[in-house]
């Protein structure tokens, strides 16, 4: 089933600029997807439209079963539900200790108090950073940092996760082991998609690549997968 | 257990800006004061004016070297005019006799020779449009050194509420439109305190209205301890004001609302604007905020 599908899609600013030229994409369920470029290519305006922080300028865009051109603002957040994302900066909350920002993203969506503590901790746990929940952001590194971010993308238990440069602000070795959970977390079926342009690394996990250029697909490849493969690669 | 949290959060938004709410709850206490201020005042005048509308009792003074004789022979005079209803003497030491307390030691030696006041009789009308020409009429007999003509006092009185009630009503309006103002300046400035905040709700797919309801509990919070607060300087102050201005103008003291009668009211008005204002205030400046997304508002 497609989680994500884009047709003639473009994305024309105010200012005039074409950020994206007649896309089309598809990306399956369960997938594994990177998408790579340079900065200014478009990418950013990629995740923007996949989480409807942007509309397209032209064309079709459907994500999770919601047609994008057509949502009313009020469906925008069940929207985002299904989806988690990560950010190059992590936006954590500075005065809040591990646990509570892991547990603000259930406790925003009115989650009960008794379900966030279960989750939060299996979801902390999954991450590598069980004992550590009270820790404040500041007191952790740049590494454990993102993996709170990731926790938190994770905790509501969203059919994708979307992560743009997720190892931008972390040291090279910290960043493969993000990447190696990221896998892990594309083995349980939520699908996956990573924007970065740190080429050395995409090419150390293989997958699916998708280069934008331009606002342009340039290359759309499969590549062997040196890490684990996951049931959609099988396919 | 949501709208707990979301109370909650309410509240931590007021400690977390303290010195701002602060600053706006002083701005708020001070713009409900004056609102509240020109509302009593229209009131008392209003109030006033229907008294004295009401009061179909005129008081004729006679001249202060009439003796009760001659003042009794005076009294048959003014029940042969028409309009009259009935009319009663009022002597001198009567009149004296209203000051006793106030007077004190003073007061027995004022007796007698010492009496400032003359006679006086209380008039009855039959019918209130004939005022003018009865009056006039009084006037005319000999020995009648003055009438108490209240609807003299009554055209000012009007002219009076008009007055407070024009004015009153552009001052209410300005500072309304100041409250809000402030108000949705204050949110606004909690808001950007915690864009970062919203920026993460927003992502991980908070709803508008899950968003706005803090803001919205911590403008109302402002508006409610300002309302108040403001309630009570008024109530404090007012039989005070009220005693001076009686001190002026006596009848002042008997034909306008005490504190007891207009304490439940303005409490209730003063907090119900408050919250009102801290509502609306709030929800000009969360609306259009939350129309931005992501990077917008990190940036903002």
């Amino acid at each position: 089933m497609k989680m994500i599908y884009l047709e003639n899609v473009s994305k024309v600013y105010p200012n005039g600029t074409e950020a994206l030229k007649n896309i089309s994409l598809n990306i399956d369920n369960g997938e594994f997807v990177f998408i790579v470029g340079p900065s200014g290519a478009g990418k950013s305006t990629f995740l923007k439209l996949l989480i409807r922080e942007e509309k397209a300028s032209f064309g079709k865009i459907k994500v999770s079963g919601y047609d994008l051109m057509k949502i009313r603002r009020g469906k925008i957040p069940y929207l985002r539900r299904k989806m988690g994302i990560v950010f190059q900066d992590f936006r954590l909350i500075a005065k809040m200790n591990v646990y509570d920002n892991v547990a603000f993203a259930m406790r925003v969506i009115g989650t009960p108090e008794r379900a966030i503590r279960k989750r939060v901790k299996e979801v902390l746990e999954l991450v590598g950073l069980d004992g550590k929940e009270n820790r404040k952001p500041s007191e952790i590194s740049g590494g454990e940092q993102q993996r709170v971010s990731l926790a938190r993308a994770l905790v509501n238990k969203p059919d994708m996760i979307i992560a743009d440069e997720p190892t931008g602000n972390i040291d090279p070795e910290l960043s493969f082991d993000i990447m190696k959970l990221l896998v892990e977390i594309n083995q349980t079926g939520t699908t996956v998609i990573i924007v970065t342009h740190e080429h050395d690394l995409v090419k150390e996990f293989g997958r699916r690549i998708i280069t934008i250029e331009d606002g342009e697909i340039k290359s759309d490849e499969k590549y062997p997968t040196k890490y684990h493969r996951t049931e959609a690669d099988k396919k | 257990m949501k709208i707990f949290y979301l109370i909650k959060e309410g509240f931590k938004n007021i400690w977390t800006n303290r010195m701002m709410s602060l600053a706006s709850v002083i701005v708020l206490v001070s713009c409900l004061i004056i609102t509240g201020a020109a509302f009593l005042i229209s009131f008392n005048v209003t109030h006033l004016i229907s008294k004295i509308g009401d009061d179909d009792q005129i008081t004729v003074y006679l001249d202060y070297d009439l003796n009760d004789l001659q003042s009794i022979k005076l009294g048959s005079q003014i029940s042969k005019i028409k309009n009259i209803e009935s009319y009663s003497f009022y002597s001198k030491e009567d009149a004296l006799k209203q000051y006793e307390q106030v007077l004190g030691n003073i007061y027995e030696s004022m007796q007698d020779d010492g009496n400032p006041f003359g006679n006086a009789y209380k008039v009855k009308l039959q019918d209130l449009s004939q005022y003018k020409n009865t009056v006039e009429e009084i006037k005319k007999i000999e020995g009648v050194s003055a009438v108490s003509d209240r609807s003299d006092i009554a055209g000012k009185l009007t002219k009076l509420n008009y007055f407070v009630t024009i004015v009153g009503s552009w001052v209410v309006l300005i500072l309304a439109l100041v409250t809000l103002f402030i108000i949705s300046n204050t949110i606004k400035m909690t808001m950007y305190s915690r864009r970062y905040e919203i920026s993460i709700m927003k992502s991980v797919g908070a709803t508008n209205s899950f968003i706005r309801v803090p803001f919205v509990i911590e403008a109302m919070v402002i508006g409610l301890i300002s309302g108040l607060a403001a309630a009570g300087v008024i109530c404090s102050v007012y039989m005070p004001v009220r005693n001076a201005a009686a001190g002026i103008i006596g009848f002042i003291g008997e034909s306008t609302f005490t504190v007891e009668q207009i304490m439940i009211p303005t409490f209730i008005v003063m907090s119900s604007a408050g919250l009102l204002i801290g509502i609306i205030g709030s929800i000009i400046s969360i609306t259009r905020y939350l129309k931005k997304e992501g990077g917008e508002i990190i940036g903002w």
